[in-house]
C-alpha cells in the first residue's frame, strides 16, 4: 500500500520555482495498478520518483507500507566496463542475500536471452540489448509494487510478446504504477487512473474516466 | 524485511565488489597497474630526488625509506580526498536504487583505496628492503596505527569535500589545485627539520604534517622530528572531519542525489 499525504515538491533553479506537486493526496491499496496520465510536464515522472524513493517531496509524506521496484528498463545504473553478468550480480546483492543472487543471475540470463553477450562488458551492448538486459532484472525479483515510466517492451518481435507476456503475469500478482502516454497499454495494464493537472492530483476508479477527463482537459483548452 | 543495518551491509559489499571489478577490468593489466602505478609514482620521486636534492640528509633515517614511508602516507592521505571527490558524481545512475545513499560510494572508495594503498605499501617497504635499505618498522603495530590515522584522516576529508563538491562545484577544482601545495607542506618530500623555526610552527598546523612525522617515528627509532609533532592532533582532525563529513551527508543528502 502506498500513501500519498500532503507532498508538495518543485524544482529550484536560477530561472525560480515553480510547484510542480501541490498539497497532493491519494492511497493506492495493495494489488491495484494505476496509470498516470497528464499532459506534458504535469509532474507525472516526478510523482513516480517520489513514489519509488529515488526523490524527497519538499512537504508531506510518502508512507510505503510494501517493496517497490526501481522503475522497469532502467539501464543507467550499468557500469559500462563491466560484464552484463556482473551488472545483474551488483543489483542483486544490493537487493538480499547470497543464497538467492544465482538464482536472480540464472533468471535474468535466461530471459534476456544475451547468449555469450551476457559475459561481455555492458559497454559494448547494443541499446536494444541493454534494454533486454534491464528489463530482464525487473522481472527478476519480486515486488510488491512495480513502477513504470513509459518503458514498454523493447526489442524484436519475439521478444516483445515474450516480455510483455512476462510483464503481464507479474503485474497481475502485484501492483503497478505506470506513466504511459499510450493509451492502450494503460487500459490494458491499469484499473484505476490519476490524472495529474496543475499540480494536482485527481483519483479515477476507472481508467478510462482519468484517460477521459484527460482529454476532456486538452479540448478545453 | 531486512533491517537498515543488513541492508547497508548489502549495498557496502556490492559497492566493493563493483568498484574493484571496475579498477580492475578498467584497461589491460588493470589488476597489473593497481599496483604498479604507485609504486612507480615513488620510484620515480626517489630518482627525482637522488639526482636533484641537496638534502639527502635526515637525522636519524635512511633517505629512501624515509621518502618511501613519507610518498606512501602522503598518497594515502591525498588518494583518500581525490578519489572521493568523483565518487558520487560517477554513481548517480545507482541512487535509483532506493538502498544506495550518496555516502556509501564514498565509504566504498576509501576502504578500497586503504587496502590498496596498504598492499603498495607493503611491497615497496619488501622491495627496498630486499634492495639493501632496510626499512621495516621498528614498531610495526604503533605504525599500522599510524597508517590507520592517517587513512581516517583522509576518509574524513573526502567525506567533506564529497558532500561539499556536490553542493558548490568549484570546490572540487580548489581541492586538486590545493593538493600540490599539500604535497609541499606535509613534509612527504622536504624534511621539515630543515626549515626555520618560524616557518615550522606555521607547517604544525597541517594535520598531515604529524601524521607522516609519526609513521617516520614509528619506523626510524632514532629519527628526530621537529618538536610538537602529536598524533592527538591527527586524531582529533580526522574525528573532526569525519563528524563534519558525515553530518554534511546526512544534512545535504536530498541534494546530492539530485544535483
Amino acid at each position: 500500500m502506498i500513501q500519498v499525504k500532503n507532498v508538495y515538491k518543485r524544482y529550484r533553479n536560477r530561472h525560480g520555482s515553480g510547484w510542480v506537486l501541490r498539497d497532493i493526496n491519494f492511497t493506492v491499496p495493495r494489488g491495484i495498478s494505476v496509470g498516470l496520465v497528464g499532459r506534458n510536464g504535469a509532474g507525472k515522472s516526478t510523482l513516480l520518483r517520489l513514489i519509488g524513493g529515488m526523490d524527497h517531496p519538499d512537504r508531506g509524506e510518502i508512507i510505503r507500507k510494501c517493496r517497490v521496484s526501481w522503475p522497469i528498463g532502467l539501464a543507467g545504473g550499468f557500469q559500462g566496463s563491466m560484464t552484463g553478468r556482473q551488472n545483474v550480480k551488483f543489483v542483486a546483492r544490493i537487493h538480499g542475500n547470497d543464497s538467492f543472487i544465482d538464482d536472480v543471475i540464472r533468471k535474468v540470463e535466461e530471459f534476456a536471452e544475451l547468449g555469450p553477450a551476457f559475459d561481455e562488458p555492458v559497454k559494448t551492448y547494443s541499446s536494444g540489448m541493454r534494454s533486454r538486459l534491464a528489463f530482464g532484472l525487473s522481472l527478476a525479483f519480486d515486488f510488491d509494487l512495480y513502477i513504470s515510466d513509459e518503458a514498454t517492451a523493447v526489442g524484436d518481435k519475439s521478444f516483445k510478446e515474450k516480455a510483455t507476456q512476462a510483464f503481464k503475469e507479474k503485474v497481475g500478482k502485484a501492483g503497478l504504477i505506470i506513466v504511459s502516454h499510450s493509451e492502450g497499454i494503460l487500459k490494458e495494464l491499469c484499473q484505476a487512473g490519476i490524472w495529474l493537472d496543475q499540480g494536482q492530483a485527481y483519483w479515477f476508479d476507472d481508467i478510462q474516466d482519468a484517460i477521459a477527463a484527460y482529454h476532456e482537459s486538452i479540448r478545453r483548452s | 524485511m531486512r533491517s537498515s543495518w543488513q541492508v547497508t551491509c548489502s549495498v557496502w559489499h556490492a559497492m566493493f565488489m563493483r568498484e574493484a571489478g571496475a579498477r580492475i577490468m578498467a584497461d589491460r593489466f588493470g589488476w597489473f597497474w593497481m599496483f604498479a602505478e604507485p609504486v612507480a609514482y615513488v620510484v620515480i620521486m626517489i630518482g627525482v630526488r637522488e639526482m636533484l636534492g641537496r638534502t639527502r640528509f635526515v637525522i636519524g633515517a635512511d633517505f629512501i625509506p624515509w621518502l618511501i614511508t613519507g610518498l606512501m602516507a602522503f598518497n594515502l592521505f591525498r588518494d583518500g580526498v581525490t578519489r572521493s571527490l568523483g565518487a558520487v558524481e560517477a554513481n548517480k545512475g545507482l541512487f535509483a536504487y532506493r538502498q544506495v545513499k550518496p555516502v556509501d560510494p564514498v565509504l566504498v572508495r576509501c576502504v578500497l583505496e586503504g587496502i590498496l594503498k596498504s598492499l603498495v605499501f607493503l611491497i615497496l617497504i619488501g622491495g627496498a628492503t630486499l634492495l639493501g635499505h632496510p626499512m621495516l618498522p621498528a614498531a610495526p603495530l604503533e605504525a599500522a596505527h599510524v597508517w590507520l590515522s592517517v587513512w581516517l584522516l583522509g576518509v574524513g576529508c573526502g567525506l567533506v569535500v564529497s558532500a561539499g563538491g556536490a553542493l558548490i562545484s568549484e570546490l572540487g577544482r580548489f581541492v586538486r589545485m590545493a593538493m600540490l601545495p599539500m604535497f609541499m607542506l606535509s613534509g612527504a618530500i622536504i624534511p621539515v627539520q630543515m626549515l626555520p623555526h618560524a616557518v615550522q610552527q606555521k607547517m604544525l598546523y597541517n594535520p598531515v604534517l604529524h601524521g607522516l612525522e609519526s609513521l617516520r617515528l614509528c619506523f626510524f627509532p632514532l629519527y628526530k622530528t621537529v618538536q610538537g609533532v602529536d598524533l592527538l592532533y591527527v586524531w582529533l582532525s580526522a574525528l573532526a572531519a569525519l563528524a563534519l563529513g558525515l553530518a554534511l551527508h546526512v544534512r545535504f543528502a536530498r541534494q546530492l542525489k539530485m544535483q
